[in-house]
C-alpha cells in the first residue's frame, strides 16, 4: 500500500484527508511539527506528499525545495491561491502536480493514483475485493469463483466506485459525477442501461445480489 | 480672444488715454506751438498706443489660443497643465500656476484613491483564499460522511463557492493583464474541463450535456476562459425548463472559429437582449427569478473584452438561448 505524508496546518483539513485516503486504501502520515517537517517527510520514507502552500514558520515553496534537494518522493502542491504565477512557481520548484482548493475530491484521488502509477508500480491498488468479487481495475477484469467477465469503461468505474464504498449506499447523482469525471457526461437514463448490463454481466458469472438496488437513495454493494 | 472684447476690457485704460491725449492737444492749443507740432505729437501718441496695444493682443492671443487648443485636442482633459507652456505675462503666469496646483492637487486625490481601491482588491483577494479553506475542509467532511443531510449541504456548499470564484474574478477583471498566459489549447478539453467543474449543479438539475464538434484549437487563457463558460452555464441552470439541454458546438469560418452555448431554457424577450450584458440587468427573467444578480454576464463579456474575444446572444422566448464566443484567427496562428 501507497504511504501518503499530509503537510497541512488546518486541523480538519488534514484529519478528514487522512479520512479520506485511508478510506482509498492509503496509508496516510502527517506531521505538525513545522519547524522539522522536512526531516519527517525523508524519514517516513512516503511514497507521495501532499503539500499545502500557507503554512506556518516555512512557507511550502520553502518545503519543496529542501525536500526536492534530498528526495525524489512526488510532490502535490495543494494551494487556495489560483494563479499562473503560484503554478509557475511551484513547478519550477520540483513539485510534480499542483491543485487548488477547493478540489474536487474525486479530482484529487484521480491526481494522486495518476502519479502513484507512474511512480510506483503498486499491484495492490489495482484490484478491489468484496464479497469474493474481485475487481481489476487495470485489466478492467470482474472475477468470481474463478470465473471472469470483461467490464466496459463506465461499467468498470461504475463497480469500483460502489466497490470502493462497500457498505455504504451511493446515490445516482454521485455514481454520475464520478463518471463525469472521466468526460462521460452521462444523463439519468444511459446510468439505468449501464447498471442493468453491468448486473446482467454480474449474473453471467454467477454473482447474484451483490449490486443492491436501494430505492430513493442509490445503490449499494 | 476677439479683438472687440479685448479693446472692451481695456475701456477704461483706453478712455483715460483719451483724455490724456485731449489735455495734451488743449494744452499745446493754448501755448500755440502750431497746428503741425500738436498733429505730430498726438500722431506719435496714437501710434504708440496701437503698436503696444497689437503686441499685447498678439501675445495674449497666442497664448490663450494655443491653451484651448490644447484643451480641445486632448483625450485626458486633465492633463492640460502639462501641455501648456509658462507664458511671460502676469495673467497668464497666474493661469498656468491655477492649472498647475489644482491638476497636482487632483493627481494626489486620484493617487489617494488609487491607493484604496488597490488595497480593497488586495483584501478582496486574501479574503477569498482564506475562505477557501474552510470551503475545502467543509467539502472533504462532507465526502467522508455522505448522507442524505451532507449531500443537501454540498449542494448549498457548491453555491456558495461559486459565489467566492465570482468576487475573486470580478475583483480581479479590471486587471486581467496582470495574471494571465494565452496558449493553443484545443475547445473540447476547456469544455469539459467547465463541465466538470460545474458537474454537481448540472447532474442535480437533470441538464442533458450534447457535445458536438469542437476539436478546435483556439488561442486563450484557460483559466478566464472556463470563468466565462462557467457564468453562461449557471445561467442555463437557473433559467432552464423542463428536460433541460445544452449543446456545445463549434464552427470554423476563414479568419474565425465560433464557438456555440445553446439551451432550451425559459429564453429572454427580445427587447432585453441588448441589455444583458449591462451590468446589473435583471430583466424580467430577474424579476421572477431571485437568484440573478446581473454580474455573470456582465463580467463575462468584460472578461472576453479582455481576451480579445467577441462575446454575442441570441434567445427565443420560451425556446432557448445561445451564447457565442468568437475567436478570432489568423494573427494568432503565426505565434
Amino acid at each position: 500500500m501507497s504511504k501518503i505524508f499530509i503537510i497541512e496546518d488546518d486541523d480538519i483539513i488534514r484529519t478528514e484527508l487522512n479520512n479520506l485516503l485511508s478510506k482509498y486504501g492509503y496509508v496516510c502520515e502527517s506531521s505538525t511539527d513545522f519547524e522539522r517537517v522536512i526531516d519527517n517527510v525523508i524519514s517516513a520514507a512516503a511514497d507521495l506528499v501532499l503539500l499545502d502552500i500557507n503554512l506556518p514558520m516555512f512557507d511550502g515553496y520553502y518545503i519543496c525545495r529542501e525536500i526536492r534537494q534530498r528526495s525524489n518522493v512526488p510532490i502535490i502542491i495543494v494551494t487556495s491561491r489560483a494563479n499562473e504565477l503560484d503554478e509557475l512557481m511551484s513547478m519550477n520548484l520540483g513539485a510534480d502536480d499542483f491543485i487548488t482548493k477547493p478540489y474536487n475530491t474525486q479530482i484529487l484521488l484521480a491526481h494522486i493514483s495518476a502519479i502513484l502509477k507512474r511512480t510506483v508500480n503498486n499491484e495492490t491498488i489495482n484490484t478491489i475485493s468484496h464479497k469474493g468479487v474481485i475487481l481489476h481495475t487495470t485489466k478492467s477484469i470482474v472475477e468470481y469463483n474463478g470465473q471472469t467477465a470483461e467490464l466496459t469503461k463506465n461499467e468498470l468505474r461504475i463497480l469500483s466506485t460502489l466497490m470502493n464504498n462497500k457498505g455504504n449506499i451511493i446515490s445516482r447523482d454521485d455514481i454520475m459525477n464520478d463518471l463525469w469525471q472521466s468526460d462521460e457526461f452521462i444523463d439519468d437514463n444511459t446510468l439505468t442501461v449501464n447498471i442493468n448490463r453491468l448486473r446482467k454481466k454480474l449474473e453471467s458469472i454467477d454473482i447474484f445480489d451483490f449490486l443492491v438496488t436501494r430505492r430513493g437513495q442509490g445503490y449499494v454493494v | 480672444m476677439r479683438l472687440g472684447s479685448f479693446l472692451k476690457n481695456r475701456s477704461i485704460f483706453l478712455l483715460t488715454q483719451g483724455l490724456v491725449l485731449s489735455f495734451i492737444i488743449i494744452l499745446l492749443a493754448v501755448v500755440d506751438i502750431g497746428i503741425y507740432a500738436i498733429i505730430y505729437v498726438s500722431s506719435f501718441f496714437i501710434i504708440t498706443n496701437v503698436v503696444a496695444f497689437i503686441f499685447e493682443y498678439i501675445r495674449k492671443n497666442n497664448f490663450y489660443k494655443g491653451v484651448l487648443q490644447n484643451l480641445e485636442n486632448l483625450d485626458k482633459k486633465f492633463l492640460l497643465s502639462e501641455m501648456v507652456e509658462e507664458p511671460n505675462f502676469d495673467e497668464g503666469i497666474i493661469l498656468y500656476q491655477i492649472l498647475k496646483e489644482t491638476n497636482k492637487s487632483m493627481n494626489d486625490n486620484i493617487a489617494k484613491y488609487k491607493i484604496s481601491s488597490e488595497e480593497y482588491r488586495e483584501y478582496i483577494e486574501t479574503w477569498v483564499h482564506e475562505i477557501k479553506t474552510p470551503i475545502a475542509s467543509t467539502l472533504l467532511i462532507i465526502e467522508n460522511n455522505n448522507n442524505e443531510v451532507t449531500r443537501n449541504i454540498r449542494t448549498e456548499i457548491d453555491k456558495l463557492d461559486a459565489f467566492v470564484e465570482q468576487a475573486l474574478f470580478y475583483s480581479r477583471s479590471n486587471n486581467v493583464e496582470k495574471d494571465y498566459a494565452i496558449r493553443g489549447v484545443i475547445l473540447k478539453d476547456l469544455v469539459n474541463q467547465t463541465i466538470k467543474g460545474n458537474s454537481r449543479n448540472l447532474i442535480e438539475s437533470k441538464v442533458l450535456i450534447e457535445l458536438q464538434k469542437l476539436d478546435y484549437e483556439i488561442f486563450t487563457d484557460s483559466k478566464w476562459f472556463e470563468f466565462i463558460v462557467s457564468q453562461i452555464i449557471t445561467n442555463s441552470i437557473k433559467y432552464k425548463k423542463d428536460n433541460p439541454k445544452i449543446v456545445f458546438h463549434a464552427i470554423e469560418n476563414d479568419n474565425n472559429i465560433v464557438f456555440y452555448i445553446t439551451d432550451n431554457g425559459i429564453g429572454i424577450p427580445e427587447n432585453e437582449l441588448s441589455k444583458v450584458f449591462d451590468k446589473g440587468f435583471t430583466g424580467q427573467n430577474g424579476r421572477k427569478y431571485a437568484k440573478s444578480t446581473g454580474i455573470g454576464l456582465y463580467l463575462a463579456q468584460k472578461l472576453c473584452h479582455k481576451l480579445g474575444l467577441s462575446i454575442g446572444i441570441t434567445s427565443k422566448i420560451n425556446e432557448g438561448t445561445t451564447i457565442f464566443i468568437t475567436f478570432p484567427r489568423g494573427h494568432h496562428n503565426l505565434r
